[in-house]
């Protein structure tokens, strides 16, 4: 099995606007690899104009929302970087107890890239219990600050559009479906306290899959 | 309807007949549920988890088994899909759903029900007076016309072909799912759905086994977005939709229930753009004074009878000065009551030179109203229609300016909001005849609530450019309720309105408006300038009474008083001077402009 590997385009976001960018773009994703019953939930975007889809299980919601947590912990740390969030689906398969593994593997067959410039402003907001306040720069002038979120949005409904179409292109690798699963197992990755770090995690991944150069690609 | 005889192939193909049947009723509910209001009114529960109980667990007992299908539990199916099946023969007629966007001439309080009446599987309802558009048209056809490959499909089992085809279904439906509410047309259902107020438009849709093409100018203004076809036995279905990329014009309409109209040249306080033109002016007036007006003037929206500058809207508490002064220069009385105080007036006047930008709409220039212009004159006559009338709220809700109470340029306008706090005061407003009362009226009125007319008089007109406060024109003197009645040299003084709407001979001054008072001020106040003054003064003499403005008929008499004052060509040779100076100020960022001196001079 191959594993399919989508590069999204870049955005720019500011420090504020992370939780909701990165919501709306892994719940699409997620939507559209629950292939187990959903009824769906509509979540209107607050900071854009635009509404995405969830597949309404509160489990899911609150496991993605503490991955979106922990990136922006870290992109704290590290201002005003380009970073990655990677959510990639596998399949577990029972293997012999090898070098690297214990007894399950994980078979990744498909890996979605985020990638997000963060302009890190000055006002860090601890967004914990204002999960959508929305912290405003006063740095920046109001028509610049439109305009950017102008383009982000722009930019976000690009993303999500090539979301879309990735899936409809690529079928095939997606595994059957098991019942009684509402969706495919998956992991949220994002870069860890340094770099090289991340690289590690992208070596280890690979290593798991098989090592097929897709991954890296 | 499985067949167990053991013909794979048979019940393969029975089972795909039935997905592909339930594609079409799936991806059609897919559609519609975002896309007609009436129907998803009646549904809601795929768009909001919370109207269903059992969302978050998603038990598979709550939910319907054919809603089962693709895995996407959306609730309850619409009539009208339900009876999708009846009308659809077969599986090899596409489907095809026509979004339209119905624009509505008049708003209807009925519209909802209008719009459920309009929804039809076969026709819709044309409202009268509306305008409709197709915004959408989403496609959903069987296409059969794939060759089979035979080959391939028989080295797979029927079960792998029918799973495979089933969850390349659900992948399909799925981003159509997500997609649907990313296109453009999702935003207008969503406003009329969500939002309690009626709107000038609504969704409706049409559904046809056919499609209609497209002229090719409609065409070429849509996109399409097609969906990758998922291939069957025996074919493959195909998705796509041709949309508008804009249809921002629908939502951006007006959604504030209230204003009926949107004031596009309000000026706004003077904090606002303060170079901002007034271009829409009312009526006859070809130049939108190029001179930044402080005040709202522009009328147009809000004119109820009058068009003219004053409207004045004796009920409306607003201030906002938009429509009211068009400053109709007809409405200045070229008659001073007054000549000292008209003198004082002058002075202020001078220095406000600018003001004569002001005169919007029914006099091109400024100095034209002061006499005759019969052009302006006639626009007044016809903006300032019936005294009484009050005219509609405008100074909407809309205008920003004039938060009442201050001489803020732009309540001027709002004279008539102050009407009903004035008892007293109207009284003692002057005037010569019942007209001019009722104007007075009015402007007391304004007065105790907010703008005061011709209040700046002895502002210097380019303090206030720079003052942010910067005061109505009209504004009356700082004493409000008194403004015109009881005070008559004080309005000499400082209200140019009163003199100015008087004057033409005496004629009956229409008071009614707020914002013809207002103008009237204004064009009083301009007529004080030194080179207006000397014809006006004389024929001033009467007026004396508030009744600023008179925008109304009155002008008619006045008219032939004004124009006695001052001849066409002077108007003119004003009014360029005023222009001249204008741009020098507006260059010199208020500097005294030594054209405007020659002019002056």
């Amino acid at each position: 099995m191959n594993c399919e590997v989508c590069q999204l385009k870049e955005l720019e976001v500011e420090h504020f606007e992370i939780r909701e960018v990165l919501r709306c773009i892994l719940h699409t994703i997620v939507f559209h690899r629950a292939l187990g019953l959903v009824r769906p939930k509509v979540i209107d975007l607050e900071l854009f104009d635009i509404t995405y889809v969830q597949c309404g299980d509160g489990e899911l919601e609150k496991k993605i929302d503490e991955k979106i947590e922990q990136f922006i912990s870290w992109v704290e740390k590290h201002p005003n970087k380009k970073s990655q969030v990677c959510i990639s689906f596998y399949e577990v398969k029972n293997k012999h107890p090898s070098w690297f593994t214990n007894k399950t593997e994980r078979l990744y067959w498909e890996q979605w890239y985020i990638n997000l410039n963060v302009s890190q402003q000055q006002k860090v907001h601890s967004g914990k219990s204002h999960p959508s306040k929305i912290v405003v720069d006063p740095g920046d002038s109001l028509e610049e600050r439109s305009a950017r979120r102008a383009a982000l949005e722009t930019s976000l409904r690009e993303v999500l559009f090539q979301i879309i179409k990735f899936v409809n292109e690529k079928k095939d690798h997606v595994p059957p479906i098991s019942d009684g699963v509402v969706y495919f197992p998956y992991e949220v990755t994002i870069p860890s306290s340094s770099d090289s770090a991340f690289g590690m995690d992208m070596i280890k991944r690979m290593l798991q899959t098989g090592g097929h150069p897709t991954m890296l690609s | 309807m499985a067949s167990s005889h053991g013909n794979s192939t048979h019940s393969e193909s029975a089972k795909t007949e039935q997905i592909i049947t339930e594609f079409f009723a799936k991806s059609l509910h897919i559609i519609l549920e975002c896309r007609s209001p009436l129907m998803s009114s009646r549904n809601f529960s795929g768009e909001q988890a919370l109207s269903s109980p059992s969302s978050s667990s998603s038990s598979s007992s709550s939910v319907r088994p054919r809603d089962k299908w693709f895995n996407l539990a959306l609730g309850e199916c619409p009539a009208a899909l339900e009876n999708l099946d009846l009308w659809r023969q077969s599986n090899f007629e596409p489907v095809v759903v026509d979004v339209i966007l119905v624009k509505r001439g008049l708003s209807r309080t009925q519209s909802l029900k209008e719009s459920s009446n309009a929804y039809s599987s076969d026709h819709e309802e044309v409202l009268s007076g509306s305008e409709e558009k197709i915004i959408e048209r989403w496609i959903v056809q069987y296409d059969t016309r794939k060759p089979r490959e035979k080959g391939s499909t028989s080295r797979r089992t029927s079960s792998n072909v029918l799973h495979t085809l089933y969850k390349k279904s659900i992948l399909l439906l799925r981003s159509l799912y997500a997609t649907a509410r990313l296109l453009p047309a999702y935003k207008i259902f969503r406003d009329l759905n969500c939002s309690g107020k009626l709107r000038p438009f609504t969704l409706t849709h049409r559904l046809l086994s056919f499609v209609e093409p497209f002229t090719r100018k409609e065409e070429s203004e849509m996109q399409r977005f097609s969906f990758t076809p998922v291939d069957t036995s025996s074919g493959r279905l195909c998705l796509s939709v041709l949309y508008h990329s804009s249809v921002s014009d629908a939502s951006s309409e007006s959604s504030t229930p209230m204003s009926p109209q949107f004031i596009p040249d309000y000026v706004g306080s003077p904090l606002a753009d303060p170079l901002k033109r007034f271009t829409s002016l009312p009526v006859s007036s070809p130049s939108s004074l190029p001179f930044s007006r402080r005040h709202s003037w522009s009328y147009d929206r809000y004119r109820a009878s009058p068009p003219a500058y004053f409207s004045p809207s004796p009920t409306h508490s607003e201030p906002p000065a938009a429509n009211a002064l068009q400053f109709g220069p007809v409405n200045l009385p070229p008659q001073h009551p007054d000549s000292s105080s008209v003198h004082k007036t002058n002075n202020s006047y001078d220095e406000y030179y600018p003001s004569p930008n002001f005169t919007p709409s029914p006099s091109p220039s400024p100095p034209v109203y002061m006499h005759g212009n019969h052009l302006s004159n006639a626009a007044l006559l016809r903006t300032e229609s019936a005294p009484v009338c009050i005219p509609k709220l405008n100074l909407q809700p809309s205008l920003p300016m004039n938060d009442n109470n201050r001489p803020s340029r732009g309540s001027k306008l709002d004279m008539s909001t102050g009407l009903p706090n004035t008892g007293v005061s109207v009284e003692k407003l002057i005037v010569k005849d019942d007209s001019k009362k009722h104007y007075g009226t009015k402007i007391s009125a304004v007065n105790s609530s907010q703008c005061s007319i011709s209040r700046s008089s002895s502002r210097s007109f380019l303090d206030d450019f720079d003052d942010s406060d910067f005061p109505c024109h009209f504004d009356v003197e700082d004493d409000d309720p008194m403004y015109h009645g009881s005070r008559p040299e004080s309005f000499d003084k400082k209200s140019h309105i009163g003199d100015q709407m008087d004057p033409q001979a005496g004629g009956t001054f229409p008071i009614k408006k707020s914002q013809d008072a207002a103008v009237g001020a204004l064009v009083h106040m301009l007529k004080k300038a030194p080179p207006l003054r000397q014809e006006l003064s004389t024929s001033t003499a009467d007026s004396t009474h508030v009744s600023s403005i008179r925008a109304e008929h009155p002008l008619d008499s006045s008219h032939s008083v004004l124009v006695a004052s001052k001849t066409t060509a002077d108007a003119l040779e004003e009014l360029q001077g005023f222009k001249r100076m204008k741009d020098c100020l507006l260059s010199q960022g208020g500097g005294t402009c030594n054209v405007a001196a020659g002019i002056w001079k």
